[in-house]
């Protein structure tokens, strides 16, 4: 009887040790964490990081971004943009083939962007590419694109739209399981469990090193660095718990990759309604972020004191705008500029369940009181809060972040403009209002562009619509066996070049 | 019997109708909408009302749920906003995993909480009876997101042989390829992957179920007919087991069947903290994208198994205890 049991147990624990060695994630294969399930895989319908972490593996825009942030060449090989910016001309590859062996041409372009611009698509970015007027293909590798007003950035968003293929893109299922011009091709998809890729071997760009991609979707931000520890993923970047930044830091046998982001965290200000109508308040209530302390304390360093709404590796980032260092004295100076007398003011400072902007509230209310500003923290679920900030104007404060600023024009217009799809405080300078529009009329190469955005920076930073809270940091991970990765300071282009990575564990 | 539980079915159809509206209501209701959250902090007012007009959001209230009940009672539950696929697709392909993890979870808090229970009745007012109540108030006490990550960082991340996250093939597939193959790997497989969200998930219900069967042990061991059964010089053992559990079970079975319900739902955070894929993720996720069309599924296919699950416990009263007859 014992002896039986005995048997048993051993025959068990062989078996699971054959298992575990089949289930170490072997050289063939690369594994990366994700923090959330991608919705779907059509360019044309998604915006979220998730998602378009696992579609720019699968597929490639005309021009991409380079880790430096520098458009690069992708199913483009050449590209001009003209003086009034509202031509551009495209020279494609004319040795890529989709995942089926079709060949790519400029139909599979002109489809692509005349499907998002359709209304009855109801694809979700159409307005960022609603200035395009009309699509001429020239021939099969050369196309040009005429915009019905300027937009000097629309090359940035011609950036974020990879290339779908005529031929397969109005099959029902292609969102779920799409094909691309990319490194890896679609195989198979669990959702909530697994996306598996495989080498695209005839990659215009070279065959990829690592014969296979998986991804997986772990929700939970502990959970995933612990697997990563466990070596069940090989790599992963966002979402690093930054309680553990430094432990992972000083870690022997762990890579930490880190980049400025092209985000920012700001305090948004009611500018019409309420005390911070009067500039002086805003200003006020600007001198009492203790930017430092909360990089430091409840980032625990990722991410640097923010300044204005340009990120600071940009060539249009203006240093010379006002600062408004942490002082409780100049707030009250300010206060007292603006009549108002300590405890006479109330403000609501409304915020998501975002522990990190949860901290950030608490802070500033204490720092508030030190000021004789009475804050009241309200927090909301996302999809109320949301619905609070952009359909009324019942609030005094909010929380919130902007993430691919990868221009001024994006990083201010939609803010700052007085007719801005997302100016939710109502903010409103007619010199600003001339600059924004002014901005997308000149190449954005020119050093005029340069000056224009830098004074539109200075007036806002003046006036103070946002208080500007951190820049945001890219933060990846990975293990010594992993080769040729580099941290993307766009989420959502950290695997773009997974072909030239490599892993010898 | 029977007649029984066609009545059951039928006073089911008024509830179900109810929870339908309820969450009709509720989610329609509740501040923020699906588009917005699609559009994300960058939505502007022209691609809002757009969106609204191509998903029919347009439409006043009654016209939406009658055009959505309509559908449901032909058992289409619509297609999902954000990803276009049908949410039956996406509820079935995760229903398998949900009722792997609750059934497991069961299955570990009864073969334990019972055994611990009957041991601390056996004993009551010993060292162990205090221990083992001691250990099911911990049990019951802590949250499960924490015990999940305790048993990652203390016990998967030490044990080699034991995942961190995820699901690999079902417990079920495992049987069958036992059963028909008699390979055992595949089941081993699946298990290695369901112990530890199963523990956690289960850890609360067992020291529930036990304390429950120390109570109602202790109540019916104090009754006439045990003392009898005793004096008739039947084994202890015997006595316990056979006249005193199986009438003390029947509050065990309601607690099992309640809880096994809460659990379907409650799940989820249990299957966040694994990457478990399970409909509760799917329905949170929903919930907080304002994809109406799977909140609405999703709930209502767990009320419908929630009241089927009552049904059963229902049903098994009378198979555990005789004297409980249905007209």
């Amino acid at each position: 009887m014992l002896k039986k049991h005995s048997v048993l147990i051993t025959v068990t624990f062989v078996l699971l040790l054959v298992l575990t060695a089949v289930a170490w994630a072997s050289n063939d294969t690369l594994v990366i964490g994700s923090g959330a399930e991608a919705i779907g895989l059509d360019p044309r319908l998604e915006t979220d990081v998730p998602s378009f972490e696992r579609i720019n593996v699968i597929m490639e825009p005309l021009v991409k971004f380079a880790v430096n942030m520098q458009l690069e060449s992708a199913l483009a090989t050449e590209w001009d943009v003209s003086e009034d910016t509202m031509t551009l001309w495209f020279k494609l590859r004319e040795d890529v083939a989709w995942h089926d062996g079709v060949p790519f041409t400029a139909q599979d372009v002109k489809y692509t962007y005349e499907w998002v611009l359709d209304p009855a698509n109801g694809a979700p970015n159409m307005g960022l590419y609603a200035d395009i007027e009309e699509i001429e293909v020239v021939n099969d590798h050369e196309i040009i694109f005429r915009l019905n007003q300027a937009n000097a950035f629309l090359m940035n968003n011609i950036a974020r739209m990879p290339i779908t293929p005529k031929h397969e893109g109005d099959r029902a299922d292609f969102r779920q399981k799409p094909i691309g011009t990319g490194p890896y091709k679609f195989v198979s998809w669990t959702r909530d469990d697994r996306m598996v890729l495989v080498a695209n071997e005839d990659y215009w760009g070279g065959a990829p090193i690592i014969p296979n991609v998986v991804f997986r979707a772990i929700p939970e931000d502990s959970t995933r660095l612990l697997a990563f520890e466990a070596g069940e993923i090989d790599i992963y970047q966002g979402g690093v718990v930054p309680q553990e930044i430094n432990r992972l830091e000083a870690a022997p046998n762990i890579v930490v990759k880190r980049t400025p982001g092209t985000g920012y965290n700001y305090l948004g200000f009611n500018t019409k309604v309420g005390a911070l109508s009067d500039v002086r308040v805003r200003q006020a209530v600007s001198h009492l972020i203790n930017r430092e302390g909360i990089v430091e304390r409840v980032l625990n360093g990722i991410g640097t004191p923010g300044i204005g709404p340009v990120s600071m590796s940009l060539p249009w980032f203006n240093p010379d705008v006002q600062r408004y260092d942490y002082s409780v004295e100049k707030a009250r100076e300010l206060l007292a500029e603006a009549g108002v007398a300590p405890g006479d003011i109330n403000l609501r400072l409304y915020t998501n369940e975002n522990p990190v902007r949860m901290r950030i509230a608490e802070i500033l209310q204490f720092e508030a009181q030190q000021a004789g500003i009475n804050v009241e923290v309200i927090i909301e679920e996302w999809g109320a809060y949301l619905a609070r900030i952009q359909e009324t104007d019942d609030f005094d404060i909010f929380i919130l972040g902007w993430s691919g600023q990868l221009d001024p024009d994006r990083a201010m217009i939609r803010q700052f403009h007085t007719n801005g799809s997302n100016n939710y405080g109502k903010y409103s300078n007619e010199r600003v209002d001339y600059l924004l529009d002014l901005g997308r009329t000149v190449p954005q190469e020119s050093q005029e562009s340069i000056d224009i955005y830098r004074e539109a920076q200075e007036i806002v930073v003046r006036e103070v619509p946002y208080g500007f809270i951190n820049y945001t940091e890219e933060v990846g991970l990975h293990h010594p066996w992993i080769g040729n990765w580099e941290v993307h300071p766009y989420g959502a282009a950290a695997w773009q070049d997974a072909h030239l990575m490599t892993k010898n564990k | 019997m029977f007649r029984y539980i066609i009545r059951r079915l039928i006073q089911m159809i008024p509830l179900l109708i109810g929870i339908s509206i309820l969450v009709f209501l509720l989610v329609h209701l509740s501040p923020g909408d699906p588009i917005r959250m699609l559009l994300g902090e960058e939505a502007t007012g022209e691609d809002v009302a757009r969106l609204n007009a191509v998903y029919g959001f347009d439409q006043p209230l009654p016209t939406q749920y009658f055009r959505w009940a309509t559908r449901a009672i032909k058992g289409d539950l619509g297609v999902s906003i954000r990803q276009t696929i049908p949410v039956n697709t996406l509820i079935f392909e995760r229903l398998g995993a949900t009722l792997e993890l609750a059934i497991v979870s069961v299955l570990i808090a009864i073969s334990l909480g019972i055994p611990i229970g009957i041991f601390a009745a056996t004993r009551r007012g010993s060292l162990w009876d205090y221990l083992s109540m001691i250990v099911s108030l911990i049990g019951v006490s802590m949250p499960g997101f924490w015990l999940g990550l305790m048993l990652l960082s203390y016990v998967a991340l030490k044990v080699d042989w034991l995942p961190m996250f995820g699901r690999d093939a079902s417990v079920l597939n495992g049987l069958w390829v036992l059963v028909t193959q008699f390979r055992a790997d595949v089941l081993l497989n699946a298990l290695r992957y369901v112990l530890l969200p199963a523990t956690a998930l289960g850890v609360s219900m067992m020291a529930i179920i036990a304390r429950l069967t120390r109570s109602s042990l202790l109540e019916v061991l104090g009754k006439d007919y045990i003392r009898t059964a005793q004096a008739k010089g039947l084994k202890h053992r015997v006595v316990v087991i056979k006249h005193g559990l199986r009438n003390a079970l029947l509050p065990v079975i309601t607690i099992v069947g309640i809880q096994f319900g809460s659990m379907l739902g409650g799940a989820v955070v249990t299957e966040t903290v694994f990457a478990w894929p399970g409909v509760g993720r799917l329905v949170v996720n929903a919930i907080s994208q304002r994809d109406f069309p799977i909140v609405q599924g999703g709930v209502l296919m767990m009320a419908i198994i929630f009241t089927f699950v009552n049904l059963l416990v229902d049903i098994s009263y009378a198979l555990v205890n005789p004297r409980i007859r249905y007209d």
